[in-house]
C-alpha cells in the first residue's frame, strides 16, 4: 500500500476522506508514535490518582513506561521506568505508594524526584562517575491544567496552554469548575483492549451519527425502563436517540466534541433520581455557578451523569463522569482505560449515581462500550478490502459553518472526525522534506526519517 | 431443615447451563428482589458507592440488561459467545431465615470470532428456599482477571 501511495499525507487524507492504509500500516503507526505521541503533547494522567505523598502510578507516552509519582512535597514527578545502569524497570506495581524506587538487578535506589540516592559498593566507580547525573531520566515537559497532568518527551515545541486552546473550558465543565484538589480520581479503571487501529475509538468518541445504530440496544432497554418503569421524570426523558440534538464542533489543535442536551446514563438507574447537593460551602458555590449557567436540570444532570463529550488530541476523552485514555499498542491494537471520577464536594449518594450512570453504558459488561469496541473491529477487518481502499467522512461538509472562530456542523456531521484528521494530517507532515526525500530513494518507503 | 447438598449444586449447575446457553428469560427466572448481581472492578473488596464495579445490577437493571440481550442488537453477542463452564470446590452455609449462601469457583471457556477465552473466578451465590428449589437473591463473581483488560464481557458470568 504504502510503496504505492509513499508517505504523502496529502494524498491519504482529504477533505471528504481518508485511507484504509493510516489504520493498517505498520510504518504510519511508528511514525505516529514519534510525532505526535513522543514529540507532541499527550495526556498523562490525573493529579487526583496520587492524592498522597509516595503515591505512585505507572502509565505510559507513547510506547514508553513511565512513573506518575507525587514526592513528600507534594510535587508530581513523569519519570521514565528505566534504571541508568542496565535498564531494568525500577517500579513493577501498577499502582502504590513508595519512598524511593530501587531497581533488583544491583540494587541502584532512587529517590521520588528520580535522584539517584544509592549505589551498591560505588568503589568500583572511578572519579568520573557523578551520581548527580544518573538520576531516572525526567521526562522533559510537563505542563497541568486543573490536576490533568500532560507530558511532551520532546524538550521544545508549543507549550501546552497553546496546544489545549479552547480545549481548556471543557475540560473546566468536566471537572465541575473544581479546582485539582477537588476531583477524585480513586474509583478503580475499566480496561479494555480491541483489535484495532487507535485513532478508530478516536473518532467513534465523537461520532452523533452512529448511536442509534450501535447502541440500538441501549436504546432498547431505555425504552424497557420507560415502559415499565413510568414516571413522571422518565416521561421527561427522549425515547430515543432519534431526538439526539446538537452540534459537532472542531475547537482546534485536533480537539473536538459533540455539545449536546440530553440525558443517556442516568436513566437506567432507580428513581426518583438522588436530589444533587453540595457537602462544603465551596461546592455549593459550585453548585450556584452551575445552575446559574446551565439552569437547576441540566446542572443536576451534568452533576449525575457527566456534562462534557471531547476529544482531546491525541488521546484523552471526556465522557460522561470517565476519563478516557487511549493506549495505542501496536497498529490494530489498542488498550482503552476509562477512570470514573467522584466530586470531593458532592453528596455522597450523587457521587454513587455518578458511578451507576457510567456502569450504564460503559466497561467491558455495559449495554453500550463493548458494542463500539465490536464495531472497531469490524471496521479493521473491513481494511482488508483493497479495492476502493477509502473510508468517507464527507458527511455535512455542505453545511458545515464558522461560529464564534469554530467549524460547527449537526450532530450527526463528521465535522468532528475531519478536525481530527486535519490536525493529524498537520502533525504528520512536519519534516515531510526528509521523508520525501527517503521516498525518492525507492526502497526506503517504509523508512521514517525524523525530519 | 438440614441443606441438601445435592439440591443446592443442581441449582448452580442448572444456573451455569443456562449461562452457557443464553436462555436469558429461564436465568431470569432463577432471580427475586432484591437482587444484586455484582462483579466488581479491579479487585475483589471494595465499596461500590466510591469504587466502580464492572456490572452492579439491581432488580431494575438486571431486568435491563436482559432486554439488551434479547433486543437483536447487542452487536458484542453477534455471533454469540459459544460457551460452557465448569462449577467446582463447592461451599455451603445456612445463614438462617431459609437462607443460604454458597462459595464456587468456576472455569469457563467462551468462544467467539474464532478465539477462545478462558475466565476464572470464585462466585458467591446468596439463595432463599422456595418451594422445591431456590431463589437467587444475590450473587458476587470475583473474577481472577478484574484488574486486566477484559474486552468482552457482554454474556453471563
Amino acid at each position: 500500500m504504502l510503496s504505492r501511495n509513499g508517505l504523502d499525507y496529502e494524498s491519504l487524507v482529504k477533505e471528504d476522506r481518508v485511507h484504509i492504509s493510516l489504520y493498517t500500516n505498520p510504518a504510519i503507526f511508528t511514525e505516529e508514535m514519534d510525532k505526535i505521541f513522543h514529540r507532541g503533547w499527550v495526556y498523562v494522567g490525573h493529579r487526583g490518582e496520587i492524592p498522597h505523598p509516595g503515591d505512585f502510578r505507572l502509565k505510559r507516552i507513547g510506547r514508553q513506561p513511565v512513573i506518575m509519582v507525587r514526592d513528600q512535597q507534594g510535587e508530581v514527578h513523569l519519570l521514565l521506568n528505566r534504571c541508568r545502569h542496565r535498564g531494568a524497570t525500577v517500579c513493577q506495581r501498577e499502582q502504590g505508594n513508595a519512598r524511593s524506587f530501587r531497581c533488583m538487578y544491583h540494587g541502584w535506589t532512587y529517590l521520588l524526584n528520580g535522584d539517584l540516592s544509592g549505589v551498591p559498593a560505588m568503589d568500583g566507580y572511578g572519579e568520573g562517575f557523578k551520581r548527580e547525573d544518573l538520576g531516572l531520566v525526567k521526562v522533559p515537559r510537563v505542563g497541568e491544567h486543573r490536576g490533568f497532568i500532560f507530558a511532551s518527551l520532546s524538550p521544545a515545541g508549543t507549550t501546552l496552554d497553546e496546544h489545549l486552546g479552547r480545549a481548556k473550558e471543557e475540560i473546566d465543565l468536566f471537572a465541575g469548575m473544581s479546582n485539582a484538589q477537588e476531583v477524585e480520581v480513586v474509583s478503580g479503571i475499566h480496561k479494555y483492549s480491541y483489535q484495532g487501529n487507535w485513532k478508530l475509538a478516536a473518532e467513534n468518541s465523537m461520532d452523533g451519527y452512529h448511536p442509534s445504530v450501535v447502541h440500538a440496544s441501549f436504546a432498547q432497554a431505555l425504552m424497557d425502563k420507560i415502559t415499565h418503569v413510568p414516571t413522571p421524570e422518565q416521561q421527561r426523558v427522549d425515547r430515543n436517540f432519534a431526538a439526539f440534538r446538537g452540534n459537532t464542533k472542531d475547537l482546534g489543535n485536533g480537539h473536538v466534541m459533540l455539545d449536546y442536551r440530553m440525558r443517556i446514563y442516568d436513566p437506567l438507574n432507580g428513581d426518583p433520581a438522588p436530589e444533587v447537593k453540595a457537602v462544603t460551602p465551596e461546592g455549593q458555590a459550585r453548585l450556584n455557578s452551575l445552575v446559574q449557567r446551565f439552569g437547576a436540570d441540566k446542572a443536576a444532570n451534568m452533576l449525575r451523569e457527566g456534562g462534557t463529550h471531547t476529544f482531546i488530541f491525541p488521546n484523552l476523552i471526556l465522557i460522561g463522569i470517565q476519563m478516557r485514555v487511549l493506549q495505542p499498542l501496536s497498529v490494530d491494537r489498542t488498550e482503552v482505560s476509562l477512570y470514573p471520577t467522584l466530586l470531593k464536594w458532592l453528596a455522597p449518594e450523587v457521587n454513587a449515581i455518578r458511578l451507576r450512570s457510567h456502569e450504564a453504558f460503559f466497561g467491558s459488561a455495559s449495554f453500550g462500550g463493548p458494542d463500539d469496541s465490536e464495531i472497531f473491529e469490524r471496521v479493521q477487518d473491513g481494511c482488508a478490502v483493497e479495492l476502493d481502499p477509502w473510508q468517507l467522512m464527507s458527511r455535512g461538509l455542505h453545511r458545515e459553518r464558522r461560529e464564534d472562530g469554530m467549524i460547527v456542523g449537526d450532530l450527526s456531521d463528521e465535522t468532528t472526525q475531519r478536525g481530527i484528521w486535519r490536525h493529524w494530517k498537520k502533525v504528520m507532515m512536519q519534516g515531510e522534506v526528509a521523508t520525501r526525500s527517503v521516498r525518492k530513494r525507492g526502497a526506503g518507503a517504509v523508512a521514517i526519517k525524523r525530519g | 431443615m438440614p441443606v441438601d447438598r445435592q439440591r443446592v449444586e443442581q441449582f448452580l449447575f442448572r444456573e451455569a447451563q443456562l449461562m452457557d446457553e443464553h436462555r436469558f428469560d429461564e436465568w431470569l427466572a432463577l432471580w427475586s428482589e432484591p437482587a444484586l448481581y455484582w462483579v466488581p472492578s479491579n479487585r475483589d473488596d471494595l465499596d461500590p458507592a466510591r469504587e466502580v464495579s464492572l456490572i452492579y445490577d439491581d432488580w431494575v437493571r438486571l431486568q435491563l440488561r436482559i432486554a439488551r440481550l434479547k433486543s437483536g442488537f447487542a452487536h458484542a453477542q453477534e455471533p454469540r459467545s459459544r460457551m460452557r463452564r465448569l462449577i467446582s470446590n463447592i461451599e455451603i452455609e445456612e445463614v438462617g431465615d431459609g437462607e443460604i449462601v454458597t462459595h464456587s469457583n468456576f472455569l469457563l471457556a467462551e468462544l467467539r470470532r474464532g478465539k477462545q477465552d478462558l475466565f476464572a473466578g470464585r462466585t458467591t451465590h446468596r439463595l432463599r428456599a422456595e418451594n422445591d428449589t431456590f431463589k437467587l437473591i444475590s450473587k458476587k463473581v470475583l473474577l481472577v482477571n478484574n484488574d486486566e483488560p477484559i474486552d468482552n464481557l457482554t454474556f453471563l458470568i
